[in-house]
């Protein structure tokens, strides 16, 4: 039987190309990192390393939803609006009642962990949503998730007033946000982002449930009639994605002790260019979150380098689309690739 | 210019696709000013001939004549400017835009990029209103019927001033009082120097419209005679199977066994109360032309699509789940195996075990090793022909493609196999194995059915043969030696 002889190495077993996506923006990543170690002062040392990796834990947390969502074929493009929300509804929550004459500084007065568990209800309420009009009412991922950030961030607004909600936080708001190794930049949210990123990394080439949202995602039609509950695992991971969403603005508030309704504006936006610098395709079915994980750190070096360098920080946006014009030409080869 | 007498030659017309020649050395003409009918059972060769006068395809060889000059279209759009128009069955009209504007598409006159309002409007709304008065110029498409989308269609072949207009199963979805009217307007045609090349199943239309009749099997050119001069609709039986000699299959005695499915008065948008019941380890057909309700049928056990009536396997009454139905012990090798059936990005590997994943993992982790001896397990036994199981399945023959989506079904271990048009663009070779595996299947106690809309196929395995017509259960065979292929035909076609 020669199909017996085949001997391929494990890290090509699933998709040959998608791990040749991976290795190669590995690549990338090393050639934009030498780059700027060389040009850049102080570029090339150890805090500044880990410093690409900490100042980006939001956008990597946020982007294992949307690339799972985007292997699915769908979009979440509400996480931003989720972060603002959820950050504003940890500190409503767990505010004072009647504490002051600025409507501001009052809350509903619950305790800080039923406030985080409401607020987490409510991260899943908005993912819910984005589920039932994807999978139910049959309307484009882009547009509905576009609509419920929308919803959400107005939400933020009515309850901040359009500002933000930061005093009489109760005892130990700001405990989440600041824990982490003393003496370090090391904080819980890097934790749990790194924490996150190996447990995806670990189910997702092994778990079934895994293997069928990239089922979906090569062949929705198919998937169905294989007896795979499409809606079901649609609905499952835009509860996810809001749910690291809600976890990520439940973070940020604390370490700013505040909850601001302008919060995490864009981010859907990083983490959608982060994915697909990755190689995770708009079409479904491909891609990886070790894929994004690098992708993010392309981005992060490529745009703390750019600092660095000469540029002020106005440039952003620019290298931003610069970068994300790469990714799309990256996505083009890939798909050519797959094609062929 | 003096006008032929054959709008159109076809002289030693061949296309070979890979494989197959779809069109084997035809020649015939067709005569101007007449309804033209083309018949033949699926395969025969119509669709192809169809895509050739259309341009869709280029020929091999042969000559074709149009007007008595050389014609070599190379896209629709060259064969609609030297006046052959085709009204398909998938209408070519935009439903969002409104009559008027579907029919200046594509040919609007324009100044600075905004619309004129030309006379050409006013000369397309007059052929319009002298075919179909009722229509409304100002309507959207979306709002009509498909009969009027047709004569919208047929409206704007005829103010191109087309010499030919070709239909494609025109009274498929429309109903009896829209055929009649239909039938009008094409004499009408006719009455006007317009050629009228006609492909229908349905035998008794072309006895009723048909000036000449066109018979093609295997794609072969049988027979062109006039309508009048053809007996009744058997002689046109005879001539579409011919002799064909079916592989002989002498079916197994049943063991009267329980009935494993039973259908209730299944009823939805193309299905017509339908009740049957399947014994456990039978072979079944069900035989019908293409639009009869086969697929449709198939995903309704299956529980794809909705239906009202109901469905009991092994006693149990199925829901409208693939993932019930699979659990329960059925499985669907689909119509379109590339858009339906496979995961064509992923490799053999990755496909085959996707119906039954439990099989292969612990805990809902995936055992690699199990999967990778699954894959090779099932290459083996269905001689799929490839070297390694990392390869694409896009990248498989259909053949062996069909394979990999049996072996889906095969690896779900379901007691009841459904197959939709099983052996459907797959080469000869290829055909017979995949007989051979599902004889093997029914030898080991599983139950078959399969969807068909070649006659030979069912003939050829099947131990009972359903047969289908516009969505209803006309009759119930046994298979024998004796089976009537002329009378299974004249079922089919819509005979009483």
């Amino acid at each position: 039987m020669e199909a017996k002889k085949d001997r391929k190495p494990i890290l090509g077993s699933r998709l040959s190309d998608e791990s040749f996506i991976t290795l190669f923006m590995v690549g990338v990543l090393i050639l934009v990192f030498s780059f700027a170690s060389l040009f850049v002062r102080n570029f090339f040392t150890i805090q500044n390393v880990i410093n690409l990796i900490t100042n980006n834990w939001f956008v990597i947390i946020i982007g294992i939803g949307v690339t799972f969502l985007l292997i699915t074929g769908h979009f979440d493009m509400s996480v931003g609006g989720v972060i603002a929300l959820t950050g504003v509804l940890s500190v409503y929550f767990s505010q004072g009642v009647n504490v002051s004459s600025n409507p501001l500084a009052n809350g509903l007065g619950l305790p800080y962990v039923v406030a985080l568990i409401l607020t987490l209800v409510c991260a899943m309420g908005i993912g819910g949503l984005n589920a039932f009009f994807v999978t139910r009412l049959r309307v484009p991922s882009i547009i509905v998730t576009l609509g419920t950030a929308m919803l959400a961030r107005g939400a933020a607004q009515v309850i901040t007033q359009g500002a933000q909600r930061n005093t009489s936080l109760p005892e130990g708001f700001g405990v989440l946000g600041s824990l982490g190794i003393p003496g370090t930049t090391i904080r819980l949210s890097l934790m749990i982002m790194i924490a996150l990123i190996l447990l995806s990394f670990f189910f997702e080439k092994r778990m079934i449930y895994a293997r069928r949202v990239y089922l979906i995602g090569a062949n929705p039609v198919a998937a169905r009639l294989s007896g795979i509950n499409v809606g079901k695992y649609v609905t499952s991971l835009y509860i996810i994605s809001a749910l690291l969403a809600g976890i990520t603005g439940i973070l940020l508030a604390s370490e700013y002790n505040a909850g601001m309704a302008n919060r995490a504006v864009g981010y859907e936006f990083d983490a959608l260019v982060i994915a697909l610098l990755g190689g995770v395709s708009i079409a479904g079915g491909f891609g990886s979150v070790l894929g994004m994980f690098v992708g993010a750190l392309i981005l992060s070096v490529v745009t703390s380098a750019a600092t660095g360098l000469l540029l002020s920080p106005d440039w952003q946006f620019i290298l931003k689309a610069v970068v994300t014009f790469i990714a799309i030409m990256v996505q083009r080869y890939a798909l050519d690739r797959r094609k062929g | 210019m003096e006008p032929t007498e054959n709008v159109l030659e076809i002289k030693d017309l061949v296309k070979d696709f890979p494989g197959v020649r779809a069109v084997d050395n035809v020649s015939f003409d067709i005569k101007r000013k007449t309804i033209h009918c083309l018949v033949g059972e699926n395969g025969a060769g119509k669709s192809t001939l169809i895509k050739i006068l259309t341009g869709a395809y280029t020929r091999t060889s042969g000559k074709i004549l149009l007007n008595g000059e050389e014609f070599d279209p190379h896209s629709t759009r060259d064969s609609k400017q030297k006046g052959i128009s085709t009204l398909f069955q998938e209408l070519n009209v935009v439903d969002q835009l409104t009559v008027e504007e579907n029919l200046t598409l594509g040919m609007e006159d324009t100044t600075l990029g905004f619309l004129r309002k030309t006379d050409k409007i006013n000369k397309m709304v007059g052929v319009l209103n002298s075919i179909e008065p009722s229509i409304n110029p100002k309507q959207l498409v979306s709002s009509l019927s498909v009969a009027k989308k047709q004569m919208v269609e047929i409206a704007k072949a005829v103010a191109a001033e087309c010499d030919i207009i070709i239909m494609d199963e025109p009274t498929a979805a429309i109903s009896e009082s829209e055929i009649a009217r239909l039938f009008t307007i094409i004499k009408g045609l006719r009455d006007n120097n317009v050629t009228v090349i006609y492909i229908s199943h349905r035998l008794d239309e072309i006895f009723e419209i048909g000036d000449y009749v066109t018979v093609m099997r295997d794609g072969k050119h049988i027979d062109t005679k006039p309508v009048s001069q053809v007996h009744d609709r058997s002689e046109l039986i005879k001539l579409m199977i011919g002799k064909t000699v079916f592989e002989q299959y002498t079916p197994r005695e049943s063991d009267c066994s329980e009935p494993i499915l039973l259908a209730n008065h299944l009823t939805n948008n193309r299905l017509n109360d339908i009740s049957f019941e399947v014994r456990a380890g039978e072979i079944v057909g069900f035989y019908g032309l293409v639009g009869a309700g086969k697929t449709e049928l198939a995903r309704a056990i299956y529980g794809a699509d909705a239906y009202e009536g109901e469905i009991f396997f092994k006693g149990k009454k199925l829901k409208n789940d693939p993932e019930y139905a699979i659990a329960a012990g059925i499985t669907l090798v689909p119509e379109e195996r590339r858009s339906q059936g496979l995961f064509t990005i992923l490799t053999i590997r990755s496909n085959v075990p996707v119906m039954n994943m439990g099989k292969i993992s612990r805990n809902g982790f995936i055992n690699e090793a199990m999967e990778r001896n699954v894959a090779l397990e099932y290459v083996d036994k269905l001689k799929i022909a490839t070297n390694s199981i990392e390869k694409e399945a896009a990248k498989l023959s259909g053949g062996n493609q069909q394979k990999v989506v049996l072996s889906k079904c095969l690896f779900a271990d379901a007691d009841l196999l459904m197959l939709d048009e099983p052996t459907r663009g797959i080469d000869v070779g290829a055909k017979s194995e995949i007989y051979s595996i599902i004889r093997k299947l029914s030898s080991e106690g599983k139950t078959i059915i399969i969807f068909s809309s070649e006659l030979p196929e069912v003939m050829n395995i099947c131990d009972s043969i359903y047969l289908l017509y516009d969505g209803s259960l006309k009759s119930t065979l046994r298979n024998s030696c004796e089976i009537d292929s002329e009378k299974i035909l004249h079922i089919v076609t819509g005979g009483e």
